[in-house]
C-alpha cells in the first residue's frame, strides 16, 4: 500500500510541474506591468524601474521561472501587490472558507445522490425513477451561479428562513451547500444509479440471493460495496468539479473563500495572488484525485493486489 | 454412412448468400433517436432556438438595448412579458438576442476545440512515441487545472469579448477530443488495412482522414453536444463575474449579473436568464445522452 | 417405493422483452426422489437454468415471471409461500452452484467471509463460530482452510467453483441444483469438480439436480434423465432407459451427435437446424422443423407425453398410437 501511495506522488511531479509552467507562462502573457501596478499610476519611470529590479522582473525570463518554481517548493508564492503580505499565507486564511463550503456541499451531494440512485435502480422504470432521473437532468443543467441567487431570493429574501450572504455560523452555510451540491448531487445519482443497476445484474448478486439474505441484505451488503467503486470516483473527480464551481458561488454568497479571493486578485491585477491561488486550486486538484485513488485500492481488493 | 452425406446435403447451405444491401448507418441512428421521445423534445428546442436567435430582429418586440427610464424594473406584464430591467430594457427582448451570444460562444468555441484537439489526438496517436508522450502529457497538464479556472485564467491573460471568451473556453475543453482522437487512431492503426493503405503509398494525411475520422466520428459528436453545453454555462459564468462580456451586451450570464442588485424588488431580472441558460444546456444534456444511445445501443440499459 | 423430495408440476415461464414474449419454460413437470439425481439436458437456451432458477424463485421479475404450476417441498408448494419463507429454504434445504465461478462468488468478500455468511444467516451460531465451520467446510472441499481470508481473484477457477460448492453445501441442502457446474472450467478440472460434488453428495446423502448439456457427465453422475428442448420436457426416464432406448428424435440426435465407442462411424451426425426462436416457436410439436422422421401431424398437434415402459415418457407423435394407427388406417407416406 505505500509503494502504491509512493508511486502515485512520485507520478504526479511532472504534472505539478507542468502546471506551475503554464500558470507562469499565462501570467506572463498577462498584458499590464506589476511594478507599475503596485506603484500606481502617478509613479515615476525611476521608481518603477527600481521596483523592476527590487521584483526581479529584469532577469532573465528563465530564471524568474525557476525562481518561481523554487518558491513553491519552499511554500513561498511571492506577495501580494495590493497590501504586501506573504500570498501563501492569505491562502491559509481563505482555505477553510472554501474547505468548509466545498465539504458541506460535497455532504449534500452524496446524501441526495446516493440514497436516490439506490432507490431508483432497485425500483427501475417506478414512478420515482422517472421523477429522479429528470429531477437528475435538470438539476445537473442549472448553472450554480443562478441557482444560487434563486435559493437567495426564495428562502432569504421572500420567506426570510436564511441569510442572504455572509459567513459564520451553520445559517450561513446551507444555502451555498445546496447551491453548489445540487449539480453533483445529479451527477451522484446518475452514477449511483447506473453503477447499482449494472452490479444488481451480476452473477454474484444471484448467488447471494440464493443463500436465502433478504433483499436488503443483498443491496446493502453485496452490491453496495461493489457499486460503489465507480461512486468513489464520481465522488472523487466531484471534487474538483466542487473546487471550481466554488469559485461562481462563493462570488455570489460573498463567501470569504479562495475563489472570491482570486476573482477580487484577478480584478485587481494582483498578479502574484492570481498565481499563487490558480496554482495552489489545481494542486488541491490533483491530490484530491490521488487520494480518491487510494481509496479505491482501499476498497476493491483487486486493485490492491496490483501494487503489493 | 449413406445417411451421413445426406444430412450434410440438407444442411442449408451458406453458398447463396443473400446479397447484402448497403445501409446507411446514420439513418439507423436517425430511426433509433427519433423513438427516444425525451430527445426529440430537446432536439425541437434546439431547432426553436437556433430560429430564435436567427430570426431575433422579427421577434423580439423591443431592440436589445432600448433604454426606456420611466419604465425600470417593471414585473412582466402584457407589455414586457419578462418584465423590465433597471434600465427600463424589455428582459424577453434581450434573452432573444442572447441566443445569438451563447449559441456563437456554444458552436465556435467547440469547432475551434474539437478541430484542435483532434489534431493533436490525431497527431499523438498516430506517430506514438514521444511525441505522443510530450502531447499528451501536456494534455494531462491541462486537465490537471479545473476547466473553469483554466478559462478564467485565459479571459485573464486575452482580456474580455466575445472571441477571447470563445478561445479561453475552448482551449480548457481541448484535452477531452484530443484523447477521444487518440484512442480511435490508436485503436485501428496497427490493423492491416491501415499498413495495407501505407504500403501502396497513401499519405499519412490522407490515412487519418479516410480511416480514422469515420471511426471517431461518433464519440465526437456526443461529446460535442455535451461540450456546446458547457461551454455555453461556462461563458455565462465568466461573464457573471465580469471576465466574459461586458454590459450592456445581452449576454445572459452579464445579465444575471446585473440583476444581482436588484434581487429585493425585482426577482425577473435574474430569474428569466437563468432559465433561459439552464433550458438551453438541459435540451443539448438530453439530446447529447439520446444521440449516444442511439448510436451505440449497447449502452443502454 | 422411494420418498418424493420435491416434485414440480405444470411450470411455465415467460420473459417480456421489448414487448414480445418470450416462453421460456412450457408446462414441465418432473419430481426428484431423496437422496437422486436427475439430469436435465439440452442445449443452451431449452430453459433449464430457467427452470432451476423458477424452482428457488430467484427469476428476476421483471423481465421474468413465472406463469403458473406449483413446486412440492417439504409439505409447501414454494411458489405460492411467502418472500420470508423462501429464504429460509434458499441456501438452507435447497442451494445451487453457477455455472460461471468467475462471476459467481462477490470480489470484494473473502471467500472464508461469503461461506460463513450462508451459515450464520441459517444456523443459530456465533459470526465466529460460522468463520471456524466455514474453514472446515472450505478443507471438506479441498481448499486449506487458512485460505478463506483471500479473496476470490486470488483463486483459480477450479477453486473458485470448489468455493462455490463450499457455499452451496455450508447448511447441509436437501437438494442441491447444479447449474452446469462444469461447463466453464477446463477439462482436467472438470472431473475434479464433478467427482469433488458426487462423493460429498454422497456423503451427506443430498438429492441433486445436476443441469448440463453433456450427456458424459449425466451418465457417470445421475439416476434420471430430463432432455429438453424449447422450454419443454421431450423425454424422462432413468438413466437405463434414456441410454438403452433413447426414444424422442431430439434425444437419439443428440446421442448421435457424440462420438460413442461401440459404434463406428466415420462422421457425427449432428441435429440439424438450429434451436427455435424463444419467440417464435413452431405450431404443433416445436422440433417438427428439425425432426427427421416429422409428419403431417407434427406440425399441428401438440404430443402428449407417452408412456413407454417403466418410468420411461416420451412426448412423440411417433409413440401415440392413435396417431400411427389412423395413419396405417388411411395409408397416408410417413413423409410430409
Amino acid at each position: 500500500m505505500f509503494r502504491f501511495v509512493m508511486k502515485r506522488l512520485l507520478m504526479l511531479i511532472p504534472v505539478l510541474i507542468g502546471v506551475s509552467l503554464i500558470v507562469f507562462t499565462l501570467m506572463q502573457l498577462t498584458p499590464g506591468d506589476p511594478a507599475q501596478i503596485m506603484l500606481g499610476p502617478q509613479a515615476s519611470q525611476e521608481d518603477i524601474e527600481n521596483m523592476r529590479e527590487q521584483m526581479g522582473l529584469n532577469e532573465p525570463i528563465y530564471v524568474q521561472y525557476f525562481k518561481f518554481l523554487f518558491g513553491i517548493v519552499t511554500l513561498d508564492f511571492g506577495r501580494s501587490i495590493q497590501d504586501g503580505q506573504a500570498v501563501i499565507t492569505k491562502i491559509f486564511e481563505h482555505l477553510p472558507a472554501t474547505l468548509k463550503l466545498t465539504f458541506a456541499a460535497m455532504v449534500v451531494a452524496i446524501a441526495i445522490g446516493v440514497p436516490v440512485g439506490i432507490i431508483s435502480a432497485t425500483r427501475q422504470y417506478s414512478f420515482f425513477d422517472h421523477t429522479s432521473t429528470i429531477g437528475a437532468l435538470v438539476g445537473f443543467s442549472m448553472p450554480n451561479y443562478w441557482l444560487s441567487l434563486m435559493l437567495i431570493i426564495i428562502f432569504a429574501v421572500n420567506l426570510n428562513w436564511l441569510p442572504v450572504s455572509g459567513y459564520g455560523g451553520m445559517v450561513f452555510l446551507i444555502l451555498p451547500a445546496i447551491a453548489l451540491g445540487t449539480q453533483t448531487a445529479a451527477v451522484i445519482m446518475r452514477m449511483t444509479r447506473s453503477s447499482m443497476l449494472e452490479v444488481l445484474r451480476s452473477d454474484y448478486i444471484r448467488t447471494a440471493r440464493a443463500k436465502g439474505l433478504t433483499e436488503r441484505a443483498v443491496i446493502y451488503v453485496h452490491a453496495l460495496k461493489n457499486a460503489l467503486i465507480p461512486i468513489i470516483t464520481v465522488v472523487g473527480l466531484q471534487v474538483g468539479v466542487l473546487l471550481e464551481g466554488a469559485i461562481l458561488t462563493e462570488a455570489v454568497f460573498s463567501w470569504p473563500g479562495i475563489g472570491r479571493f482570486m476573482v477580487d486578485a484577478i480584478r485587481a491585477k494582483d498578479f502574484p495572488v492570481v498565481q499563487g491561488s490558480v496554482l495552489f486550486i489545481a494542486f488541491l486538484f490533483v491530490m484530491v484525485n490521488l487520494l480518491v485513488d487510494v481509496l479505491y485500492a482501499y476498497i476493491d481488493p483487486r486493485i490492491k493486489a496490483q501494487y503489493k | 454412412m449413406s445417411t451421413n452425406t445426406q444430412v450434410s446435403n440438407e444442411l442449408p447451405l451458406p453458398a447463396a448468400k443473400p446479397r447484402i444491401k448497403k445501409k446507411n448507418p446514420y439513418i439507423d441512428i436517425w430511426y433509433r433517436l427519433l423513438k427516444n421521445k425525451l430527445a426529440v423534445v430537446s432536439l425541437g428546442v434546439l431547432v426553436l432556438l437556433v430560429l430564435t436567435a436567427l430570426l431575433a430582429d422579427v421577434i423580439a418586440p423591443y431592440p436589445a438595448n432600448e433604454q426606456n427610464l420611466t419604465n425600470i424594473l417593471q414585473a412582466p406584464n402584457a407589455l414586457h412579458w419578462l418584465g423590465t430591467d433597471a434600465y427600463g430594457r424589455d428582459i424577453l427582448s434581450r434573452i432573444i438576442y442572447g441566443s445569438r451570444i451563447s449559441l456563437q460562444v456554444g458552436f465556435v468555441a467547440v469547432t475551434f476545440s474539437v478541430t484542435l484537439g483532434g489534431i493533436i489526438g490525431a497527431i499523438a496517436g498516430f506517430y506514438g512515441g514521444s511525441t505522443d508522450n510530450i502531447l499528451m502529457r501536456f494534455m494531462d497538464i491541462l486537465l490537471a487545472i479545473p476547466g473553469i479556472l483554466l478559462a478564467i485564467a485565459i479571459v485573464n491573460v486575452l482580456g474580455p469579448g466575445l472571441v477571447n471568451v470563445m478561445i479561453a473556453v475552448g482551449i480548457a475543453s481541448l484535452p477531452t477530443y484530443a484523447r477521444i482522437v487518440r484512442a480511435s487512431v490508436l485503436s485501428i492503426r496497427d490493423q492491416e488495412f491501415v499498413e495495407a493503405s501505407r504500403a501502396i503509398g497513401e499519405s499519412n494525411f490522407s490515412i487519418i482522414r479516410r480511416n480514422v475520422l469515420p471511426n471517431c466520428l461518433a464519440p465526437i459528436i456526443v461529446q460535442a453536444t455535451l461540450g456546446v453545453a458547457w461551454a455555453i454555462l461556462s461563458a455565462a459564468g465568466l461573464s457573471f463575474i465580469g471576465l466574459g462580456l461586458q454590459p450592456p451586451t445581452p449576454e445572459w450570464g452579464a445579465m444575471l449579473s446585473e440583476g444581482r442588485q436588484y434581487i429585493y424588488e425585482a426577482y425577473w431580472v435574474t430569474t428569466f436568464p437563468g432559465i433561459a441558460i439552464a433550458l438551453v444546456v438541459l435540451a443539448l444534456n438530453i439530446f447529447g445522452d439520446g444521440l449516444r444511445d442511439a448510436m451505440d445501443p449497447r449502452l443502454k440499459q | 417405493m422411494k420418498e418424493v423430495l420435491i416434485e414440480v408440476k405444470d411450470l411455465s415461464v415467460q420473459y417480456t422483452s421489448e414487448g414480445k414474449e418470450i416462453k421460456a419454460v412450457n408446462n414441465i413437470s418432473f419430481q426428484v426422489n431423496k437422496g437422486e439425481t436427475l439430469g436435465i439436458v439440452g442445449e443452451t437456451g431449452a430453459g433449464k437454468t430457467t427452470t432451476a432458477l423458477a424452482i428457488m424463485r430467484l427469476i428476476q421479475t421483471p423481465p421474468g415471471k413465472i406463469r403458473n404450476g406449483s413446486v412440492q417441498f417439504d409439505g409447501k408448494d414454494l411458489l405460492q409461500e411467502k418472500e420470508s419463507v423462501l429464504r429460509k429454504v434458499r441456501g438452507n434445504k435447497i442451494s445451487m452452484i453457477f455455472q460461471d465461478p468467475m462471476t459467481s462468488l462477490n470480489p470484494v468478500y473473502t471467500v472464508g467471509d461469503q461461506i460463513a455468511e450462508v451459515i450464520w444467516l441459517h444456523e443459530k451460531v456465533s459470526k465466529t463460530e460460522a468463520r471456524k465451520k466455514a474453514g472446515s467446510i472450505l478443507e471438506l472441499v479441498g481448499i486449506p482452510a487458512e485460505r478463506g481470508s483471500e479473496y476470490p481473484h486470488e483463486f483459480s477457477g477450479g477453486m473458485k467453483q470448489r468455493v462455490g460448492i463450499a457455499i452451496a453445501l455450508a447448511c447441509n441442502p436437501q437438494l442441491l441444483i447444479a447449474d452446469e457446474p462444469t461447463t466453464a472450467l477446463d477439462v482436467t478440472i472438470q472431473a475434479q469438480v464433478l467427482r469433488l460434488m458426487t462423493n460429498l453428495k454422497e456423503k451427506l446423502n443430498t438429492s441433486m439436480i445436476l443441469i448440463t448439456h453433456d450427456l458424459g457427465v449425466v451418465s457417470e453422475v445421475c439416476d434420471k434423465v430430463a432432455i429438453m428442448y424449447a422450454g419443454e420436457i421431450v423425454e424422462y426416464g432413468t438413466l437405463e432407459e434414456i441410454f438403452r432406448n433413447p426414444s424422442h428424435p431430439y434425444t437419439q440426435g443428440l446421442f448421435n451427435s457424440i462420438p460413442n465407442m461401440n459404434k463406428k462411424v466415420r462422421r457425427l451426425t449432428p441435429i440439424v437446424g438450429l434451436m427455435p426462436d424463444p419467440t417464435e416457436i413452431p405450431s404443433g410439436c416445436s422440433f417438427h422443423p428439425r425432426c427427421p422422421k416429422a409428419m403431417k401431424e407434427c406440425k399441428s398437434m401438440k404430443p402428449g407425453n407417452i408412456q413407454l415402459n417403466g418410468e420411461h415418457k416420451v412426448s412423440c407423435h411417433l409413440f401415440d398410437e392413435t396417431v400411427v394407427r389412423g395413419r396405417v388406417e388411411t395409408n397416408e407416406p410417413s413423409t410430409p
